[in-house]
Parts: C-alpha cells; sequence; structure tokens
C-alpha cells in the first residue's frame, strides 16, 4: 500500500473535515435550537450565541408548554411512547415469525416455496395506500380498526419481508455440516436450530431486526390512516406544533433530538453485530 | 350561586342588562370575575335551552375529526356547556393540520362510520358532497322539530352562508336556489393587508391603495428598510397559493377563472385584463418577494411578517392577526388595511377560506352529530369563541355587533375591524366550483412559478395554462 505524504494526508482531512461538517451541521443546528426559544430561532441574522433554555424539552416532557399567546396541550410523550410500543412490538413479532420461515426459505424446498417468498417480499413494493384504503374496511368489521393489535398487524408489512429476505440470506451462508453434526449428537430439530443456526445467524438477525425497527419507527401512515389520535407514531405528533397560529420550532428541534435517541441508543448498542452482519451478508463465497 | 346572583345573570343572558352593569352588581355580591365568566356561560347554555329540547339525545357519544386550530382550542374549551345543555358525550381526534385531510379522506373514502362531524373546509365539499361522503345539511336547517328556533341561520354573514352552498353542477353558481348545504360555516379568514407599523412609519409609506401601489409601496419598503423584503405572498407550488391574496385581487378586476356557457367550462386565464393583473403580480414578487418565495406556504408567510422578516402581507387577515401575539417579536406593531387592487372597484373582493363543519354520511347517529354542529355554530357558542379565545373571524353578524367582541378587537389590533367591516359585504369564494379545483388551480400555481423563475413570459404561459386546463376540462366532460 502506497503511504500517503503529509500535503495528502492534511488535504485527505480536509475533505473529511468538510464531508462531516456537511453531514453533520444540519443535525447540530437542530440540537442548537433545541435550546432556544422561537425568538431567538427567529432572529435575522442567525446567531450562534444564545443564553440556552430548556423550556422546549420542559413543554414536551410534562405535555404543556406556556406562552403569552396561551396554553397548548402537547401529546407528544405519548406519541414517543406509541412509536416505541408499536415499533417493537412489531419487530419482535416480525422475529417470532421470521426467522424460522427464513429457516425454512433457506433449507428446505417446498412446493410454492419461492412464490410464497416473493409474495411477502412485494409486501414492501406495494404503495400502502392501496393496501390501506380495503384494509380499514376490512378492519372495522373484525373490530381491529384503532387498536394497537390491528397496528402491530399492519407494521408486518414493514418489518416481516424485510427481517425474512435478510435472515435468509444468513441461514443459507451457514453450513448445513454443522447442523448435520449437532444433529447425530442426539438433539432435535428444535434444538439445533436453537443451539445452532440460531447464534450462528444472530448478527444478521440483529441487522435485520435493527433495519426493520427505523423502517417501522419512520411509518407515517399506516396509523395515520387506521387509527384515532391517541394512538399515532411520533411522526404524526411532531406535526402538531406546525399550527395555523405559528410554528414553535424549538419544540420540534427538541421533538426531533428526543424522537432520534432510541434508534441511536439501538444503533450504537447493535452497531458491532449491525457492521458484521451488513458486510457477511454482503459476500457471497 | 345565590338568588339574586343567578337572576342577574338571567337577566343579562336574555339581554336585560349590560355586561359592564352585570360585572358591577356580581363584583359588589362578590362573586369574583373567574366565577362570573363561568356562570354567564352556564346562564346563557340555560337561555338557550329554554325553547328546545337539547336533551332529545341524552346519553348518546359523539365522535369528531378536528384540525389542530385556534377554532377548536375554543369549542373544547365551551364544551362542558354542551354536555350539559344535551346530556351527550363527545370524544375527538385532534390532528395536525399538514395531513388532516388526509385523514379525513380516508376516513370518508373508506366509509368509516368512525366519525359522525368534522371540519373541512368549503372546497374539498365539492369533491366530498357528489361522492355521498357528508349530508345536505338543509335537511337539518329547516326542520324546526331538530333546530332550535333561536338558532337564526340568517344571521350567519350571507357570503359565508352561500359559499358554503353548491348544487353539485360543474360551474353551478355557489348558493343558488337549488344548492346543498354541505357544510356550516364556522370561522373564516378573508384576505387583506397587515402590515408592520414600525416599518412602515419608518419608510414613510402608507398602506397600499391598489394593485400598482402595492408594487410601488413593496419596492420602497425592501430599498428602504435594508433588510426585510417588502412583501409576503404565499408562493409553493399548491392550490393554496392561489386561493389568498392572489384570486383577491384578481377577482377585484372584475376577472374569472372560467366562463360557463350551455353547462361547459371554459379556462378564463388568459384574458387581456388578466395578463395585466398577472404582469403586475409577477413583477411585485420579483422585486420585493421573499428570495425563497417558490416555498412560501401560509407558515412561512405569517411567521415571516411575526418575526421582521418581511414589511407586509397579503394574506389572510387571522395570520395577521395571530402574527400580532404570542412570542412573535414584532407582536404589538402589526397594523392591517382593506385592499382593492384594482383602482376602479369601489370596494375589496376578498375570496375566503371558510373553516366548516360537516356531517359524516356514514355517521349512524346523524340527528344527534346535528345537535353539536347547531350548537358549535350558534350564536352563542361564537359569542363566547370571540369575547374569550381567539375565534376569529366569526361567522355571524350578531357576534361583529357585539360591543364587548369589537372593543377587544380594537384595543390590540388597530384597523382589523375596519378592514373586516369594509371588505366583508364582499367576501365570498371567487372560485368556480367543479370537480378538478385542486387539480386546475395547482397548475395555477406552477405557471406562477415558472413566469416569477422567468422560465416563461406572462403572455405566453398563460396562453399555455389556459390551452392545457381547457383539454383536461374536455377530457372529463366538463370542458
Amino acid at each position: 500500500m502506497n503511504q500517503l505524504s503529509t500535503s495528502q494526508r492534511v488535504f485527505r482531512g480536509v475533505l473529511l473535515g468538510l464531508v462531516i461538517l456537511f453531514f453533520m451541521f444540519p443535525i447540530f443546528w437542530i440540537f442548537l435550537m433545541s435550546f432556544q426559544t422561537n425568538e431567538q430561532i427567529l432572529r435575522i441574522p442567525p446567531s450562534i450565541f444564545f443564553e440556552p433554555t430548556l423550556i422546549n424539552y420542559q413543554a414536551l416532557i410534562t405535555g404543556r408548554l406556556e406562552t403569552q399567546a396561551g396554553n397548548l396541550d402537547i401529546a407528544f410523550m405519548e406519541n414517543l411512547w406509541n412509536s416505541v410500543f408499536l415499533s417493537s412490538s412489531a419487530v419482535l413479532l416480525s422475529l417470532v415469525l421470521g426467522v424460522p420461515a427464513a429457516y425454512a426459505f433457506a433449507r428446505y424446498r417446498f412446493r410454492l416455496g419461492e412464490d410464497i417468498a416473493f409474495t411477502i417480499l412485494s409486501f414492501r413494493f406495494a404503495p400502502p395506500l392501496l393496501v390501506l384504503l380495503p384494509l380499514t374496511l376490512y378492519f372495522e368489521d373484525i373490530g381491529l380498526s384503532n387498536t394497537y393489535t390491528g397496528l402491530i398487524w399492519v407494521y408486518q408489512l414493514i418489518s416481516l419481508p424485510l427481517i425474512l429476505w435478510i435472515v435468509r440470506g444468513y441461514f443459507e451462508d451457514i453450513s448445513p455440516d454443522i447442523e448435520s453434526a449437532y444433529r447425530l449428537a442426539g438433539h432435535s430439530w428444535l434444538q439445533t436450530f436453537l443451539k445452532i443456526s440460531i447464534p450462528l445467524a444472530r448478527p444478521g438477525i440483529a441487522a435485520a431486526g435493527l433495519l426493520s425497527f427505523i423502517f417501522a419507527w419512520n411509518n407515517f401512515v399506516f396509523a395515520l390512516v387506521l387509527a384515532s389520535a391517541d394512538k399515532q407514531p411520533v411522526t404524526v405528533g411532531a406535526l402538531a406544533f406546525v399550527t395555523a397560529s405559528g410554528i414553535q420550532y424549538g419544540q420540534i428541534a427538541a421533538g426531533i433530538v428526543l424522537s432520534v435517541t432510541p434508534t441511536l441508543l439501538l444503533a450504537l448498542y447493535a452497531q458491532r453485530y449491525l457492521v458484521e452482519g451488513l458486510s457477511l451478508g454482503a459476500v457471497k463465497g | 350561586m345565590s338568588d339574586k346572583a343567578k337572576s342577574l345573570f338571567e337577566a343579562y343572558a336574555a339581554g336585560k342588562m349590560s355586561r359592564r352593569e352585570l360585572l358591577t352588581k356580581t363584583a359588589q355580591l362578590g362573586v369574583a370575575f373567574g366565577a362570573a365568566n363561568l356562570m354567564l356561560n352556564k346562564a346563557s347554555t340555560d337561555l338557550l335551552a329554554a325553547d328546545f329540547n337539547w336533551k332529545a339525545h341524552q346519553g348518546k357519544s359523539l365522535k369528531l375529526l378536528l384540525n389542530k386550530h385556534p377554532y377548536v382550542d375554543a369549542m373544547i374549551a365551551n364544551l362542558e356547556n354542551f354536555k350539559s345543555l344535551t346530556g351527550m358525550n363527545i370524544t375527538y381526534d385532534v390532528f395536525p393540520e399538514d395531513v388532516y385531510f388526509d385523514k379525513v379522506t380516508a376516513a370518508l373514502s373508506s366509509r368509516s362510520s368512525e366519525y359522525d362531524a368534522f371540519m373541512t373546509g368549503a372546497y374539498m365539499t365539492w369533491t366530498y358532497g357528489p361522492a355521498g361522503w357528508i349530508e345536505d345539511l338543509n335537511a337539518w336547517i329547516k326542520d324546526s322539530s331538530k333546530t332550535a328556533p333561536n338558532y337564526n341561520w340568517e344571521d350567519m354573514l350571507p357570503g359565508l352562508r352561500a359559499s358554503t352552498a353548491w348544487n353539485g353542477v360543474p360551474g353551478g353558481e355557489l348558493g343558488s336556489a337549488d344548492a346543498k348545504q354541505w357544510c356550516l360555516p364556522w370561522g373564516y379568514e378573508l384576505n387583506n393587508v397587515a402590515y408592520n407599523r414600525n416599518m412602515f412609519k419608518k419608510a414613510g409609506v402608507e398602506p397600499p391603495k391598489n394593485m400598482e401601489d402595492m408594487v410601488n409601496v413593496a419596492a420602497k419598503l425592501q430599498r428602504d428598510l435594508g433588510g426585510p423584503y417588502g412583501i409576503g405572498v404565499r408562493g409553493s407550488r399548491s392550490w393554496a397559493t392561489i386561493h389568498p391574496g392572489f384570486l383577491s385581487a384578481y377577482a377585484n378586476y372584475g376577472q374569472k377563472d372560467f366562463t360557463v356557457s350551455g353547462g361547459k367550462l371554459k379556462a378564463a386565464m388568459n384574458t387581456k385584463a388578466s395578463k395585466d393583473f398577472h404582469e403586475l403580480w409577477v413583477k411585485m414578487i420579483q422585486d420585493s418577494g421573499a428570495k425563497n418565495w417558490s416555498t412560501h406556504t401560509w407558515y412561512q408567510v405569517g411567521t415571516d411578517l411575526g418575526a421582521g422578516a418581511s414589511a407586509m402581507i397579503f394574506d389572510a387577515d387571522i395570520l395577521g392577526y395571530f402574527m400580532n401575539g404570542g412570542d412573535n417579536k414584532e407582536a404589538g406593531n402589526i397594523g392591517y388595511a382593506p385592499f382593492a387592487a384594482n383602482p376602479n372597484a369601489s370596494a375589496p373582493t376578498p375570496n375566503v377560506w371558510i373553516w366548516s363543519l360537516a356531517m359524516s354520511s356514514f355517521s349512524k347517529q346523524k340527528d344527534a352529530a346535528w345537535y353539536f354542529i347547531q350548537w358549535a355554530s350558534s350564536g352563542d357558542h361564537g359569542m363566547f369563541g370571540a369575547r374569550k379565545m381567539d375565534f376569529v373571524n366569526p361567522v355571524r353578524q350578531s357576534v361583529w355587533d357585539d360591543s364587548e367582541f369589537r372593543s377587544r378587537i380594537n384595543e390590540s389590533y388597530p384597523g382589523y375591524l375596519n378592514q373586516h367591516d369594509l371588505s366583508a359585504p364582499g367576501a365570498k369564494i371567487y372560485f368556480t366550483a367543479q370537480p378538478l379545483f385542486f387539480d386546475l388551480t395547482t397548475q395555477w400555481a406552477e405557471t406562477l412559478q415558472k413566469m416569477v423563475a422567468k422560465s416563461v413570459p406572462v403572455d405566453e404561459g398563460l396562453d399555455q395554462l389556459a390551452s392545457s386546463i381547457d383539454r383536461q376540462l374536455r377530457d372529463a366532460g366538463l370542458g
């Protein structure tokens, strides 16, 4: 490998710095905004120096914003909880259903197997509104309209295909010989699946779970159409700060910081699996 | 409450005593101000109940679909009165405006019976009505067994009553004899000038008197103030760019969006007078509009005025109203002026946006839903909202005539009443009602963007627009 000269290293450092600045500045600016009042945010010209305030976070957490114009009730924490609950439950259910299914698709050949796998994958490509309007009618009939159960079920359209197809790739990469050897030692199929296959595919399962969680977290339209205001996720709830009488930029920024935090923490925790999982699955040997 | 205090409130509610007199006398009896207001609302509610069986649907529960708006805040603040008046329960879903109409459309198109009544704009009923999703409310308004004798439908401003009624025929006149009342006006906004009084003083200018004057005043403000831009108007690629200031000025020149002949529509945006008006409008934005005008919606136009980034706006009067309060930097500095674009016009002709209440055709308790709609649109609730909350603009003449409301507005919003009173007689929807409203009006906004960006000359752009619209009308069997 060629050694870089000092000037090349400096040039590379400057370039990397510019790229980081380009991508990180909006996030940094939003972070700063979350500690400012609306008046500070809207001053002309904008300034990086200000007296920080926690009023935006306080308003979001207490659910009440007191302004000179009056009091505004904020359901942001309920929205945040809905996002956590819906996304986690949907991904957990998808893991329970999707991982054994992925194993079956990877290890066994059965009639219509590929057709079923592609049908599940096709859910990812269907325009949500095309699916949602008929679903609303069915949900009304079977009593699932405006329920968490109904929403978690619909969220499977997002998370199940991802988990099934990503994890299937990992199972296919694991040599069947290892499983056979374990079974020859007198263990059952279930024991082999739980003790050998799943641990070996864990990075892939973690990566698929995390990706599904992010997609589910970012979903906007499913709960909007199928549920009442009290079951809306943070993606819909954040819009409540845009009102006819003005935009609460400070609360929007604080809301973004709070809503990014769970996904960020999860991603940091699962980073090791994520990198390993995604890179392993990317190269077929 | 003592009998004496109770009789004082009843006397006031029956119009036998002034408010000042009432508050003085209740204070003498030792009733605190806050308690006095509560008692007053209760007395008004009792009076409302006097000649009508408001308890006919006692025990029922309704669900409403609402938009996050000061009108809704006012309704929620007064909701306990409705519950005690009728014995009914109300639940509601409040959604942010950005997604509100998606939610309404999804609920109605899926024939959901979840919501009994909901907020809507009049333009939306041009889609909802013919689709059979909402009820013609004439059936209830005209039924004396279902509508309280003191409801006083005629008290609603005539332009608003007409603007919310349509016969469903493309090009049909709004408010015609055969029109269906698709919704009831609840609160509304007309379009005039709101301006920063300090900036106008500094630049030594007066609110503009006509379109040419507006172009010049905006340019002078931009030049002299050295920072803020001259005029804020909407510019995003949306029908909502056309309906406020733009259409109000356009209509003032007697121009129309379509001509209707033999039941067929024809685009009318490319007349000589229309082209002259468009030239002025485009020049105004090019010279003195926001740099990122093509992204400006209600929010940016209002925020810039409130933050002192623009010197005036030609948009909804209530947008200027909201920017004069709250945490806005320029709160207290905003003035209001009526605006007639055409120098030969005798008065302004503002196009209006009307937040209205409609009844879902899929509701399973329509009569009960009507009880809510008539209470929420009653003079009693309108008066409460106008006096105590930001329920402006009221849709009833009696509320506009109320001295307490007028003095509150006069004190904090200089010129607001004047701009409204001068403009209200000509305030109505100036669009032609037709089912392609949203698509065609959005295309108009898109053409406006191209003209401002100088990618097409005004003359040529309007000819292209008219030709494209005529083709679409023919394809849809409307032209």
